[in-house]
């Protein structure tokens, strides 16, 4: 079994390597070529519109579907020919909540800890160690099926908790969690990385993986953008929210300042800049042309900008794109 | 792990407690008429038909419920989404395919034992042979069995809990009444002509004695030939759980319970019709029709064949569900997700 033939240059001793994979479904070509890797120690954002083969490269990398094609290596093993070693350092949240409505949210970490081959006791201290962790200790022995969205959630990443694994693939884990919840996640998220663990997160929320992700990798289409077309895009100029209590003053200031591109947006003007070092070259201008800012940023995260940008978006930086969670 | 996970989260709800307990109450209601009815006949042995009757109740209840219990035992867990949260962990696909199939067994089985004091009650009163109760439950057992493994397979076959639910009711009921029909009606399609010589007296001695006869009278009618297909009635659970109990006979030589009258119309029709029948009442013969005991003991018995039948779509039933439940999933039936 030979790893390193099969990805050159790429590591081999941890996190998650894919090269080439894809999955049709019939005529249906859900992923067509997925490149990426993850790195330990790490949070990587999975970035892609509604259908673009995010849940299917999941669920390949969870060892649940089988690749038509190409390489997977989790934490070093190849989910088809060793699912077992890939099945005990991985630990999988799907975007579906089921959960066993009938037990109880101990009894479901308890039997899911089982399931992992831990005895009763060790389960039993596990379950109760992650209910702590998520914040269900107070709904220990409710049945799961009185949680709500939010609460199932946490159950959800909990029970891919359980064997404590070293890769971790979470499928849309924000998504209806009040804004508490999310900082919760986005902590412990961070922190299973701080742990050197190699964490995988899918999202259509940019802005929430922006917060969490080192790095992402765009999926469209069931193609993973290559690092070149990334990196074009985030040299490529995006839009910058302005805003000043003198809005004349500020759009003279900025005629004089020859900035192209603009679109005015109530009491804010949002202007197309590549890169920070023309945004402080601007505020500077402005600020010296006398201008009163009272806001000057980015009106798009990083994340969320790199893929407008790819997704051929960019060019309309209008005041809806300030809520992606609309998508 | 998954039989007791499977039994906390699916079985062990309190619809099922009141299953179990209409359940208890209607063979309780049956034992009580059955008694009165079959005592109220003077028959010393009713124990006998009581004890068998409600066998065959376990049997039609279990297979009543059992696919409803059995039929979306995989399926079930897709649609909720509970499937792949259990597939990524150290479970294999036989653990999984086959702690379901032993819930479903048990769940099925708990019907069982409910019956269990009207049936220790029947065996007491009808003085039942060891071997008579011992055969009736190990059948009864593995039918059930075989029910509960082809709800499962099935319902890893089929990804809509509905369909698979609906057609294990239909496999069951091919089984039981299909069987029956195939039977019936493919016995009224192959008829054979039958010559019946017959001469009756026409005048007797003083004693009643016939001293002559009337000419030969040649009738031709067509009869069933039930004897050519009853095998269709041997895949018949009903007939294999009655087929396979020991028989025991009154003084007559005829058959004192329920499995052994079903046992002793099976065996009936095995026997291929005279084509060629005569009759004289005039040369001393006595037509003599012969009797239960020696109707069985002439026939061959088919229950095996129809046990090994059972005994082998089980195995396929959960051989395919493994099959197709298999991860990494190479396959995915139309219209179905993973997880």
């Amino acid at each position: 079994m030979s790893i390193v033939a099969d990805s050159p240059g790429l590591p081999i001793n941890g996190g998650i390597v894919v090269s080439g994979a894809s999955r049709a479904f019939g005529e249906i070509k859900a992923v067509s070529s997925a490149t990426f890797t993850a790195l330990p120690g790490t949070v990587t954002a999975l970035i892609g519109p509604n259908g673009s083969g995010k849940t299917t490269l999941m669920l390949m990398l969870a060892s649940l579907l089988k690749p038509d094609g190409g390489q997977i290596r989790i934490a070093g093993f190849d989910p088809i020919l060793e699912t077992g070693e890939v099945r005990r350092r991985l630990g999988w949240m799907p975007d579906v909540l089921g959960s066993w409505a009938s037990l109880s949210v101990r009894a479901t970490l308890e039997f899911t800890g089982r399931l992992y081959e831990f005895d009763r006791s060790k389960a039993a201290a596990r379950a109760a160690e992650l209910m702590t962790i998520v914040g269900l200790a107070d709904l220990a022995d409710s049945p799961t099926r009185v949680l709500s969205r939010g609460q199932k959630q946490r159950l959800s990443l909990a029970r891919a908790l359980v064997h404590d694994p070293d890769v971790l693939l979470l499928d849309e884990p924000a998504s209806g969690l009040d804004p508490v919840a999310r900082v919760q996640l986005r902590d412990t998220v961070r922190r299973m990385a701080a742990e050197g663990k190699t964490v995988l997160v899918s999202s259509h929320v940019l802005s929430e993986l922006d917060e969490m992700a080192d790095s992402a990798v765009y999926l469209e289409g069931g193609v993973t953008a290559s690092a070149e077309r990334v990196a074009a895009a985030r040299i490529a100029p995006r839009p910058w929210r302005i805003r000043a209590s003198d809005l004349a003053a500020l759009l003279s200031a900025l005629d004089a300042a020859e900035v192209g591109t603009r679109t005015q947006d109530r009491n804010e003007v949002v202007v197309a800049l590549s890169g920070e070092e023309e945004a402080s070259t601007l505020l500077a201008t402005l600020v010296s042309a006398g201008v009163r800012i009272s806001a000057f940023a980015p009106a798009l995260g990083e994340l969320e900008n790199t893929f407008m940008d790819l997704s051929g978006l960019i060019a309309r930086p209008v005041a809806d794109s300030q809520n992606p969670a609309a998508s | 792990m998954i039989v007791v996970l499977e039994l906390r989260q699916r079985v062990r709800a309190v619809s099922w407690y009141v299953l179990l307990g209409v359940f208890i109450l209607l063979v309780a209601f049956v034992t009580v008429l059955l008694s009165i009815a079959l005592f109220a006949f003077g028959a010393a042995d009713a124990g006998g038909g009581v004890f068998s009757t409600i066998i065959l109740f376990v049997l039609l209840l279990g297979s009543l419920v059992t696919p409803a219990l059995s039929g979306s035992a995989i399926n079930g867990d897709r649609e909720a989404g509970t499937l792949a949260t259990t597939q990524v962990t150290l479970v294999t696909t036989w653990q999984l395919v086959l702690g379901k199939f032993l819930a479903a067994w048990v769940s099925a089985l708990a019907f069982l034992a409910a019956a269990a004091p009207f049936l220790v009650y029947a065996t007491i009163v009808g003085h039942l042979g060891v071997d008579t109760t011992v055969v009736a439950l190990l059948v009864l057992v593995v039918e059930l069995g075989v029910i509960a493994a082809i709800g499962v397979g099935l319902s890893g076959i089929i990804s809509r809990s509905l369909f698979s639910i609906v057609l294990t009711y239909l496999v069951v009921a091919a089984l039981s009444v299909g069987t029956l029909i195939a039977f019936t009606l493919g016995g009224l399609v192959i008829q054979s002509e039958v010559r019946s010589t017959s001469s009756y007296a026409t005048s007797f001695a003083t004693d009643g004695a016939p001293v002559e006869c009337s000419e030969p009278q040649v009738s031709v009618y067509r009869t069933p030939r039930f004897d050519l297909v009853w095998v269709f009635l041997a895949a018949n659970p009903y007939v294999v759980l009655a087929d396979a109990v020991p028989t025991q006979y009154d003084q007559n030589g005829f058959p004192t319970d329920l499995f052994g009258n079903i046992k002793l119309g099976v065996r009936a029709a095995q026997k291929s019709p005279d084509l060629d029948t005569s009759y004289s009442e005039c040369d001393g013969k006595q037509l003599v029709q012969p009797t239960g005991r020696e109707t069985i003991e002439s026939t061959a018995p088919g229950w095996f064949v129809g046990l090994l039948v059972h005994l082998v779509l089980a195995p396929a039933a959960l051989t395919a569900a493994w099959a197709s439940t298999r991860t990494p999933a190479a396959r995915l039936a139309r219209g179905s997700r993973v997880a």
